[in-house]
């Protein structure tokens, strides 16, 4: 990755904190509306090493973890899960595929909160189930498409020189 | 990049294995470890981003509001009060003006900072802190009812644990009787469904839709804030104590505005000013 690329994906990650912060809270319901912070940490994991997606995975849910402290730590390993399973499952999806990087996000965001409900350990039977396959669920699928949106948008602006896109 | 590069090197394994190990420290650390720690975080590195977003829910509720004035200055007032997120957005504020004026003097209003993730509902962060006078263990109330207690403060915001929190309880007596129990949310259930009322005397059996409020036991929540309504009966306890269904007076999930009652009203009893607020 060059300098100025790196610079870019900075520029990118602040912004997309920025939505996730500043544009999020007006975008309706809290449980279904898009996870920039999630997309952001997603962007840096599929141009990263496993090990520094994993740190950053691990820095985001320690974020998470602070602002929503019910099961402190739980964030975090859902996170580095995530960071470090996008980093490596890079080398085996089309990575220039915008399409697919999406559906590669909606599928993260589902695994972050599996492995974070259980993790919190504080959801079982029905109330569990519902968390898992609706609510999740369509998280994960606004998360998607604010992936799709975002990735549309900066792809050209993020490229390699050399040619290597989202 | 090359797949060798990417996987199975030891350095990214030796990373990710140590942020794992970091992760379960961090969930097994007592509360008195972590709470200054995410405290800490939200003091410092979070804190333009919290500002962040409680001036994006500020101006988001200015909106409404400026929303609201103009419609009633237009002739098409009615008929855009009629837009049912509008009229939601004004009975809750309307609400929490009423109960404001019934309340008289100490408790702050706050909004709150809903949370990616699936802990939202069960935490919340509010956007009062120490600097407006909120101390921990302050109830959290809302127009219908009780919405949890604050957990911990930092200057300009501070954490509340929801009633449907697992490890909420809060005493509760039945309005206009002296049956008391126990209020606590009901394992297992999603946050803010439903909660259960335990410890209920086995001579004393309760009613669908009667009104469940708290106690004033336990020194933290004053007496009269509504906590639910009795649903049924869900349990008996070897003929010695029955425990009652309640659904909620308030959904935490649902809350945008709170009112932080100072610790100085615990030993008032509130049962006046929430007479108005209706039955869920």
């Amino acid at each position: 990755m060059t300098r100025a690329t790196r610079l870019r994906l900075s520029a990118a990650v602040l912004l997309l904190l920025g939505l996730q912060y500043g544009l999020r809270p007006r975008l309706g319901d809290p449980r279904f509306a898009p996870d920039f912070a999630l997309v952001a940490l997603l962007l840096v994991a599929l141009r990263v090493r496993p090990g520094a997606a994993a740190v950053a995975g691990f820095v985001v849910g320690l974020a998470t973890d602070a602002v929503a402290p019910t099961a402190f730590g739980a964030a975090a390993l859902a996170h580095t899960v995530t960071g470090y399973l996008a980093a490596w499952l890079k080398a085996f999806v089309v990575a220039d595929n915008v399409a697919i990087t999406a559906l590669l996000v909606v599928a993260a965001a589902w695994l972050r909160d599996i492995v974070q409900v259980v993790a919190a350990h504080q959801l079982r039977g029905g109330g569990l189930l519902k968390q898992l396959f609706i609510y999740s669920p369509l998280a994960a699928l606004s998360t998607g498409v604010a992936a799709l949106l975002v990735f549309t948008v900066l792809r050209g602006w993020l490229a390699e020189r050399a040619g290597a896109r989202l | 990049m090359a797949l060798g590069d990417r996987t199975g090197t030891r350095l990214d394994t030796s990373l990710f294995l140590t942020c794992i190990l970091l992760s379960l420290i961090a969930l097994a650390l007592p509360e008195g470890l972590r709470a200054p720690f995410a405290s800490g975080l939200r003091r410092t590195v979070l804190f333009p981003l919290l500002t962040l977003e409680r001036g994006s829910v500020r101006s988001a509720e200015h909106r409404v509001r400026l929303d609201a004035l103009r419609a009633e200055r237009d002739s098409l007032a009615l008929r855009a009060h009629e837009a049912p997120e509008l009229l939601a957005e004004n009975a809750r504020l309307r609400g929490l003006l009423a109960l404001g004026g019934r309340l008289g003097h100490g408790f702050v209003t706050a909004e709150v900072l809903h949370q990616a993730g699936v802990s939202d509902g069960l935490t919340l962060v509010l956007s009062a802190g120490a600097a407006d006078g909120v101390q921990v263990l302050a109830p959290v109330v809302a127009p219908a009812g009780l919405v949890g207690m604050v957990r911990t403060v930092d200057r300009r915001t501070s954490v509340a644990l929801a009633w449907s929190h697992p490890d909420f309880r809060a005493s509760a007596v039945v309005a206009g009787a002296r049956v008391f129990g126990i209020v606590a949310a009901r394992r297992g259930e999603a946050a803010g469904e439903v909660m259960e009322l335990r410890g209920v005397p086995y001579r004393d059996q309760l009613v669908p839709g009667t009104p469940v409020v708290t106690s004033g036991l336990g020194g933290v929540f004053p007496r009269g804030i509504p906590l639910g309504t009795v649903a049924g009966a869900l349990s008996e306890s070897a003929g010695w104590e029955r425990t009652y269904l309640l659904r909620p007076a308030v959904h935490p999930a649902e809350v945008s505005h709170v009112m932080i009652l100072s610790r100085a009203r615990t030993a008032d009893t509130l049962t006046e000013a929430f007479a108005d607020t209706p039955r869920p």
